[in-house]
């Protein structure tokens, strides 16, 4: 009987390799999202700073940015200047998902930072984010005045992002 | 030219290892005693050697020789030396040339303290060994060559990763690979006694101090990495559940349990089986992390260069060495069955659930961490779970660990009258309620029952800890209780320190966790603010020059009740080559709490935005840590009663 477990071990083990080499040539920063190329999920919720009802028609009619992001989260310190230097240029506008947060500290940190957004969606527990399948925050969707996902990045975003990104959907 | 030798050295040190190896196929044609001097040789060559190149490439970055790629790199004419030298692991092919280097170590000394030892079995060891060396000489050579050129050859490098430019990671690496690499010497044990299909209690007294070892510096390393991240990422925490972090942990939780399942194969004779698949598991576990970290294919905020050939040929090698080790534990495990009774309050028994729920605890966190692997095969997306799930899922596990570690001391092998048990500790869980509880509602009045569970918990272990010091000190020899103290047996004071360090670990772990308060704040010259029963004024921010950064240095004075404490000069540097902007925080720690400030942005001409900590009892992470250091110590230095016999016998 206990000889028969000492298998078990294996088993586990080839379950575990099966994942790690499917893991091994996928970029864990590019990830091939389902949704690009569909149109992003739909949802409704309120806006962070002044508690309006804002759903996802709300987006449509211009290409915008879509940022998510936390009050608890060390990359997105690190990226807000560069969001706040897309913001400076005033060609495109940013939303915020505002991502399992506590609403007084992300508002302090919009206080004390600077807020680039033109709205932040406010979603606490997670829900919205779960349908655009966030990975973890930072993650900032590039999304077409229709509502289509053109691409995904995951991860803070840098100072290339501006112009290898978005500039070129710009045209 | 000395560069090449670096090269040179290491394809001899491959043909060694190779050797090694080979050596095990020889056992019916070379007797034992010339394969034995063979092995113990060539390893003691190999490490030679292998040290050799790494001092090359170490005197490589001192005199900022760019012509070679990995140095052109990680350093540059500026970089103190100090971090030229520490830069020679800053990166991956200096990593895994310092993991071989340590490794080779590692064998030598198993080569040098086997004298108690059948030679058949240290043989098989080492052969073992070259093979593992093997591959990692291999993989060095052919896909992360530190000794690679670059042409043309630039004029300055581009400097060490300014986040790895701290006293804490000169060490960090080289203690956590010397306990990430200790795994190994399990490992080669329990396939050699596979191997062999027969084992003896005396041997396993010996792999004890091994693993004590291994042990005692994954701790070292995991904590420096901790004290690091707490020191230079500014954000006041100091354990993150990143990836990188986990491929630590996982091993160290492992070997935890080895340590704990080898005392019982030692003393009573069971758990053989379970020892030993243990000790391939620990080992796969280091495999593993290395491979996550290496390979890069889990997002994580150390920033390796990641590689996915790298990755395969890693993967490669853990499935070669993992497989066939888990298959040889398949087919030969079963001679080491020995089936003896034991009572439900028995050490053994209690021994067997600490196993049960370490084992559970680094599965828990394993799948945690791959968690975003699985999602993204199984087409789920990618969902990765955070911080929360671990700390659920930890505190939930580990818990029930701490709660057994008293039971455990007092508990006797194989029957302990369950009557006695419960009465030896029911006035210590009385006095531990009752400290535990007063402490709280004096000092944090608090309802989260967690803390309260914790807290007691971690004065229910350290009383009984600290109460079984005194009951054992009476029995020892000696006059004075000094003398009596000096004279215990080193393994339990091993034992009970390392626990007592677990209960101060969590006093500072919970405490801190829970009451810690936290400023975020746009100060102005001379404002002042009140953390605490602090108030800290902002003096100034000057600039300051360095060698291969600028920083801004914050000024801060603080005041307690308008009497002068202490100054804060927090820093924001710039390095000047990669142009990354870090930050220094500045603390000012006592018994009971961290004063921790960092300069943020500077967001207007005399306004910055500053980080405050005020953090109690933080401290007590440390000195709990160092506690099971200490009784790691102990536990290498003691002699126990079977050591004793075979010494008192030759």
């Amino acid at each position: 009987m206990l000889h028969k477990l000492s298998i078990l071990p294996i088993l586990i083990f080839l379950v575990i390799l099966y994942f790690l080499y499917s893991g091994l040539n996928k970029d864990p920063t590019l990830i091939p999202s389902p949704l690009i190329g569909k149109a992003m999920p739909t949802f409704s919720s309120i806006t962070l700073i002044d508690n309006q009802k804002i759903n996802n028609n709300d987006l449509l009619g211009e290409m915008h940015i879509l940022n998510v992001w936390g009050s608890w989260c060390y990359a997105c310190s690190i990226e807000h200047k560069h969001l706040i230097d897309i913001y400076s240029r005033g060609t495109i506008n940013i939303y915020g998902l505002n991502y399992k947060d506590n609403r007084s500290s992300a508002l302090e940190w919009l206080k004390v930072r600077g807020n680039p957004y033109k709205y932040n969606i406010y979603d606490n527990k997670g829900n919205i984010a779960i349908d655009f399948g966030v990975y973890g925050a930072p993650e900032t969707f590039l999304i077409d005045k229709k509502g289509i996902i053109i691409h995904k990045h995951v991860g803070p975003i840098d100072e290339n992002y501006y112009n290898k990104v978005i500039l070129p959907n710009l045209k | 030219m000395i560069n090449e030798l670096g090269n040179i050295f290491l394809s001899i040190s491959a043909s060694l290892s190779f050797c090694m190896f080979a050596l095990i196929f020889f056992k019916n044609t070379i007797s034992i005693s010339s394969r034995f001097i063979f092995c113990r040789n060539f390893s003691y060559i190999t490490s030679i050697f292998i040290a050799a190149s790494f001092f090359i490439l170490a005197y490589a970055f001192l005199i900022d020789d760019f012509s070679l790629r990995y140095v052109a790199n990680n350093s540059n004419i500026n970089l103190e030396n100090v971090y030229k030298f520490s830069a020679v692991w800053g990166a991956h092919e200096g990593s895994i040339l310092l993991w071989v280097f340590v490794m080779s170590i590692w064998c030598s000394l198993i080569a040098i303290f086997s004298k108690s030892m059948p030679k058949t079995l240290i043989v098989d060891m080492l052969s073992i060994m070259g093979l593992l060396l093997l591959f990692f000489l291999i993989f060095i050579l052919f896909s992360s060559n530190p000794f690679d050129r670059v042409f043309p050859i630039p004029l300055n490098g581009r400097d060490l990763n300014p986040l790895l430019q701290d006293p804490g990671l000169i060490i960090h690496p080289p203690m956590l690979y010397i306990g990430y690499v200790g795994t190994s010497v399990p490992f080669v044990f329990a396939i050699s006694v596979l191997l062999h299909g027969s084992i003896n209690i005396e041997w396993i007294s010996w792999l004890r101090k091994w693993v004590i070892s291994s042990w005692m510096f994954l701790t070292i390393g995991i904590s420096l990495g901790s004290w690091w991240a707490y020191h230079e990422l500014g954000w006041g925490g100091w354990w993150f559940w990143d990836p990188v972090e986990n491929a630590s942990f996982m091993p160290w939780l492992a070997i935890t349990a080895l340590l704990h399942s080898l005392i019982v194969s030692e003393k009573r004779g069971i758990f053989i089986n379970w020892s030993i698949l243990l000790s391939i598991l620990t080992f796969s576990l280091s495999l593993l992390g290395t491979f996550l970290v290496r390979s890069g294919i889990l997002v994580s905020v150390h920033a390796f260069a990641n590689d996915p050939e790298r990755g395969l040929y890693i993967l490669i090698f853990l499935t070669t060495i993992i497989g066939s080790s888990l298959a040889l534990y398949f087919l030969k495990s079963r001679n080491l069955i020995f089936h003896k009774q034991y009572s439900v309050s028995s050490k053994e028994f209690l021994l067997l659930l600490n196993n049960l729920f370490l084992t559970i605890t680094t599965f828990a966190i394993l799948i945690g961490t791959l968690y975003p692997l699985v999602t993204s095969s199984l087409n789920l997306g990618k969902i990765s779970v955070g911080a929360p799930y671990f700390n659920f899922i930890f505190s939930a596990l580990t818990l029930p660990i701490v709660f057994l570690m008293s039971p455990a001391i007092y508990s006797s092998w194989s029957k302990s009258n369950h009557k006695i048990l419960v009465k030896k500790l029911s006035y210590i869980l009385f006095y531990s309620i009752i400290i535990s509880y007063l402490f709280l509602s004096i000092y944090y009045e608090t309802d989260i029952l967690i803390v309260y569970l914790a807290m007691f918990l971690a004065v229910f272990t350290i009383l009984s800890s600290v109460i079984k010091i005194f009951q054992v000190s009476k029995i020892s020899n000696g006059k004075k209780i000094i003398e009596k103290i000096i004279n215990i047996p080193a393994s339990s004071l091993a034992n009970l320190l390392s626990h007592i360090g677990i209960g101060v670990l969590i006093i500072g772990i919970t405490i801190s966790n829970y009451y810690s308060i936290q400023k975020e704040i746009v100060m102005n010259k001379n404002s002042e603010v009140m953390i605490s029963n602090i108030s800290i004024k902002f003096v100034d921010v000057q600039t300051k020059f360095s060698k291969n950064y600028t920083s801004q240095v914050g000024i801060f004075d603080a005041y307690l009740d308008d009497n002068y404490l202490v100054s804060f000069f927090p820093e924001k540097r710039t390095y000047s080559v990669q142009k990354n902007v870090m930050t220094e925080a500045a603390i000012d720690s006592s018994l009971f709490r961290d004063i921790y400030l960092a300069l943020g942005e500077n967001i207007g001409k005399d306004s910055w935005v500053v980080r405050i900590y005020y953090k109690p009892y933080i401290q007590f992470l440390w000195y709990g840590v160092g506690l099971m250091i200490l009784g790691g110590l102990f536990g290498i230095f003691s002699r126990n009663k079977i050591e004793k016999k075979i010494t008192n016998a030759s």
